[in-house]
């Protein structure tokens, strides 16, 4: 079993920095999500930990071993691909088996594995058929097989799940998170989407543009992001912004207003503000209710009824956009005045370069 | 089933297109292939001195079956066809398999392999007479210089059709190249990242992705060159003329020499027992080829 170390890994293709020098530590057995936006570099990263691209700088430990120019074959990890990567031609049986096969894996030993690997994943009566034969699911889990067969220390799922259908998505997903459970082998997962990362992570890395934005628990990441990039892509639907301007600085807390919303103490560091800065106010759509004092206040825009929830688009006085998830079924006109209420200890304030003005933790 | 099921049902049939616009083709294919296909059935049952034909039955057949050096060249026509396709795959193959690695001048090498597929046939032929010429050929020449006799390359009867074969590889090669080319950059990468990962050696990446994945493109560039093998006639004709001898004869060049001694009957007896020779071979290998496999 094995955790991984990344030191300052930097990626470049030519001129164009992709990896700007990552950090992260991985522990063994841990449940690693890489989640970011298109072309932020998830992929890239985690080809570089294969072995698949060449690491430009930094070192890449795996165990204790630096691995930068090891063999992918000799990393001991295996990777399950987005487009699944089976062989038309060789039947699932083969298809599991073939890196042992190239391995000279006795045939016997082989058999038992292969058929192991397809108890395991319910697939037994698979193994006879070819790749076109099988049904999208069906083919991730022979996918997911062949990476077991190898009793790697480390897997590596690049977006495995975004060509499955949603219901099935969610079966897979829950597969996957007890396959974890059950091997407790070390998994690094890339996806775009959060519910994905927020459900199967104990750790997730948030990526922009090549650069680490944070690395915490789902949780952390939810009630404590960082950065206004974290907060904007941790949660759905997204965190709402608005700017305001500072009215006061109470201690541990900090008093803003604008026209769009009207005083609100906010628990905030206030190391560094003065009154008149204009700061970034953050709130979670979950977080606003209706009450006829609120603070905030806006025009229904669209309503979207879903039964147990109510999704509304309010736009504000400055123009801004909003959305509030309101429990229950509201019966709201288009273009009537709405007043929401938010609940301060759940509201972030960031400052002009975007950091979180977290309060410390109580 | 409901009665709202039936339409939709006919509604999946129908063809994108109305059904006259096959018309221009029907036609084209009529009169340039049907109607003289039709045509030279007829005269090869027929005495035919081009203005007037006389019915003979199967004369022309079994005159035609009789000519003494008929069986060396239909044995010289699948000889022939089999070295070229086989040649034509397995170096296409290889220069495919090398023009899409990582190596220089690659696009510069991809047209200078393909130039010869652009040239005249006669040309070509013409040329490699005067290369091949057994003293004053430039190939013997070259071989000389390293101590080597050079074989009479086009006057060995042994050697003849094989010399014509090497040539019409040389200038056919460079079309199985460019469909090997296109079948190979046709592989998803990750197949080879997944065999990478399972830790296969270049060999292996070579017997257990590219060879099988590769295999639409095997199967035209045999399908191609054989039916192109089995009809030669240019080249031949332009290097031994069928000689020495009869040595380097095939079906084809054997129709010719009756065609030019005015037995026109005989000669389309001659085009209709190669037509068949050619469909008995070519059916039943693209059967094979294109056999299904599973997936698609
Ligand atoms: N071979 C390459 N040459 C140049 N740039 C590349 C190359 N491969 C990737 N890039 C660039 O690197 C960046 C990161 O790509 P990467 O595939 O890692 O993104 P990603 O986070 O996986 O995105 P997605 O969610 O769309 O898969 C992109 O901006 C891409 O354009
Ligand atoms: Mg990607």
């Amino acid at each position: 079993m094995a955790g991984l170390e990344l030191k300052n890994i930097q990626k470049t293709y030519g001129k164009v920095e992709v990896i700007k020098g990552v950090d992260l530590d991985i522990e063994d057995g841990e449940f690693v999500v890489f989640v970011g936006p298109s072309g932020c570099g998830k992929s890239t990263l985690l080809r570089m930990i294969a072995g698949l691209e060449d690491i430009t700088g930094g070192e890449l430990y795996i165990g204790d071993k630096l691995c930068n120019d090891v063999e992918p074959r000799d990393r001991s990890i295996a990777m399950v691909f987005q487009s699944y990567a089976l062989y038309p031609h060789m039947t699932v049986y083969d298809n599991v088996g073939f890196g042992l096969k190239l391995a000279k894996t006795p045939k016997d030993v082989r058999d038992q594995k292969i058929r192991e690997a397809a108890r395991i994943l319910k697939m037994e009566h698979l193994l006879d058929r070819k790749p076109g034969q099988l049904s999208g699911g069906q083919r991730q889990r022979v996918a997911i097989g062949r990476a077991i067969v190898r009793q790697p220390e480390v897997f590596l799922f690049d977006e495995p799940l975004s060509n499955l259908d949603a219901a099935l998505r969610v079966d897979t997903r829950m597969e996957i998170a007890k396959l974890h459970a059950d091997l407790g082998a070390t998994m690094i997962y890339v996806t775009h989407d959060q519910v994905e990362a927020m459900t199967l992570a104990d750790k997730i890395v948030v990526l922009d543009a090549g650069v680490v934005q944070q690395v915490g628990s789902p949780i952390e990441l939810y009630q404590r992001p960082q950065n206004r990039f974290v907060a904007g892509f941790i949660g759905s639907p997204k965190m709402n912004f608005v700017e305001v301007a500072v009215e006061a600085i109470g201690p541990d807390a900090i008093t803003v207003g604008s026209k769009d919303v009207a005083s609100l103490r906010v628990p905030a560091a206030t190391a560094g503000i003065s009154v008149g800065d204009t700061l970034t106010l953050g709130i979670r759509p979950h977080d606003l209710s209706p009450a006829n004092t609120g603070a905030i206040v806006g025009r229904v825009a669209i309503v979207e009824r879903l039964g147990n929830e109510t999704i509304v688009n309010i736009e504000l006085a400055s123009g801004t956009a909003w959305l509030a998830v309101l429990d229950g079924d509201q019966a709201l006109r288009i273009g009537e005045s709405l007043a929401l209420a938010a609940e301060p200890a759940k509201a972030i304030l960031f400052d002009a370069a975007g950091k979180a003005l977290l309060p410390t933790p109580a | 089933m409901t009665a709202a099921a039936a339409p939709a049902l006919k509604m999946q049939r129908r063809s994108l297109y109305p059904g006259w616009f096959y018309l221009p083709a029907a036609v084209v294919y009529s009169v340039l292939f049907l109607a003289p296909t039709f045509a030279s059935l007829y005269f090869s049952l027929t005495r035919w001195t081009l203005f007037d034909a006389t019915f003979i039955g199967f004369d022309n057949f079994a005159q035609f079956f009789r000519e003494p050096f008929l069986i060396q060249g239909l044995v010289n026509t699948v000889i022939y066809a089999v070295v070229t396709s086989g040649l034509k795959v397995v170096i296409g193959m290889a220069l495919a398999v090398m023009l899409t690695s990582q190596i220089m001048a690659r696009g510069y090498l991809r047209s200078v392999i393909f130039f010869p597929v652009l040239v005249s046939t006669i040309g070509v032929g013409m040329t490699f007479t005067v290369l091949m010429h057994p003293t004053q050929g430039m190939i013997n020449q070259a071989l000389a210089l390293f101590g080597i006799a050079g074989p009479g390359w086009l006057v060995d009867p042994k050697l003849a059709l094989f010399s014509v074969a090497l040539v019409d590889v040389w200038k056919g090669v460079g079309l199985a190249t460019v469909i090997y080319i296109a079948g190979l950059v046709a592989i998803p990468k990750d197949y080879y990242e997944a065999a990478r990962i399972d830790g296969a050696t270049r060999l292996q990446n070579f017997i257990y992705v590219t060879l099988p994945l590769s295999r639409p493109a095997t199967a035209t560039v045999i399908t191609l060159s054989f039916i192109g093998g089995l009809r030669t006639f240019d080249l031949i004709w332009a290097m031994t003329k069928g000689g020495p001898g009869f040595a380097s004869d095939t079906v084809a060049s054997v129709i010719y020499k009756q065609y030019q001694a005015g037995f026109y009957g005989l000669s389309t007896a001659g085009n209709v027992v190669l037509f068949i020779l050619i469909a008995v071979l070519v059916v039943p290998l693209t059967m094979f080829l294109n056999r299904k496999q599973g997936h698609e």
